[in-house]
């Protein structure tokens, strides 16, 4: 009996230890991209952003995008690379006015993804 | 993760409780919460295998959640008496010194020619040379039979009327009609077919008839010759 009470407290603990462990992640992760977007969609608007600012944007993201293939589904990265990209096209042709509903998308996305993760009952079904 | 935490433990409890429900007769030989786990974790174990968009982790804690409800219902089920009846159920006696007892094989999904076919399956070919017999919680069957059971299946009994209706092939082999057994009902108090939970006969004429509700007669029909 001890042995199974030390298992169910052993196994919980792990569930509960990586459970939290990933919503922070993903929390911090994603905020840490949704401030680097929102800087870019700043410049954007004020048709100040340069590609280099997209490419410094892609860092940050490809940074965190390995370790979040562990706890993501990686269709969602993939969708985040997608968008990105195309961001990065129209930044490098100075295109703002595409830019920044691909920007705008990003940022969507960001807030979302975490959103995905809470403990919601829409979420659980 | 969380969320895949929440959504094994439902997908096992509905599982649990529709197993519950579908009693013995889908059961086999595991308890009802050893054949959730079995059905789950097969596929738990395969789809991110399969799939590699899907994080390997997300496989892990399904597993791990399994592992730790199933740890939780052993645990309950060793320690707690009452609660043992309602995750892995209990015998169920659907023969005893009355008869048939028609209640208990509903309650299981059973029917009377499940509970002929698992007789035969002990090595009992007659009902009345049994006292007892009982389907465990884990769906196995268990028969106690009578001192002298040997002497009272000298010949193959078959099935003329389970639950209300006449099984016409076994009639035939009779060489018999519906109105000769109609007869034999009405010489024994039973005026409508409906009435009969089971009527069997054997090749030297002995019949077992048990109306519904009521306790088991055995008697002999005057045959002429051995038939079987």
């Amino acid at each position: 009996m001890i042995r199974t009470i030390i298992s169910i407290v052993v196994a919980l603990g792990l569930i509960l230890g990586l459970t939290f462990y990933e919503l922070n992640y993903v929390q911090t992760t994603f905020d840490q991209l949704h401030k680097a977007l929102e800087a870019l969609y700043e410049k954007s608007e004020s048709a100040t952003a340069s590609y280099e600012d997209g490419v410094a944007v892609q860092a940050i993201w490809e940074d965190k995008r390995e370790h979040l293939h562990v706890w993501m589904p990686h269709t969602v990265l993939q969708e985040i690379d997608y968008q990105l990209n195309e961001t990065l096209g129209f930044l490098y042709l100075q295109d703002y006015a595409n830019a920044l509903p691909k920007v705008s998308l990003l940022l969507g996305i960001t807030e979302s993804v975490p959103i995905s993760y809470d403990f919601r009952l829409g979420n659980v079904f | 993760m969380g969320l895949i935490f929440i959504r094994t433990i439902i997908i096992f409890v509905a599982l649990f409780i529709v197993m519950r429900l579908m009693g013995k007769r889908q059961i086999g030989e595991m308890q009802p919460y050893e054949l959730v786990i079995t059905l789950i974790i097969s596929e738990l174990a395969c789809i991110p295998m399969e799939d590699t968009s899907i994080p390997l982790l997300y496989g892990i804690i399904s597993i791990l959640t399994v592992y730790l409800l199933h740890q939780i219902v052993c645990l309950v089920d060793l320690n707690f008496t009452g609660a043992k009846t309602v995750l892995s159920g209990s015998p169920s006696i659907v023969l005893n010194k009355n008869g048939i007892d028609d209640t208990q094989l509903k309650k299981n999904n059973l029917d009377v020619s499940d509970l002929i076919e698992s007789l035969r399956s002990e090595g009992y070919f007659s009902l009345d040379a049994v006292e007892y017999a009982l389907y465990e919680a884990e769906g196995n069957f268990s028969a106690l039979p009578k001192k002298d059971y040997q002497n009272l299946q000298s010949s193959l009994p078959i099935l003329l009327i389970d639950e209300g209706k006449f099984d016409k092939k076994n009639i035939e082999l009779t060489q018999k009609t519906e109105n000769y057994f109609l007869d034999v009902l009405k010489n024994h108090g039973c005026k409508d077919i409906k009435q009969v939970l089971v009527m069997t006969v054997d090749g030297d004429g002995k019949v077992y008839f048990q109306k519904k509700g009521s306790k088991f007669e055995v008697f002999h029909l005057q045959w002429q010759e051995t038939l079987w």
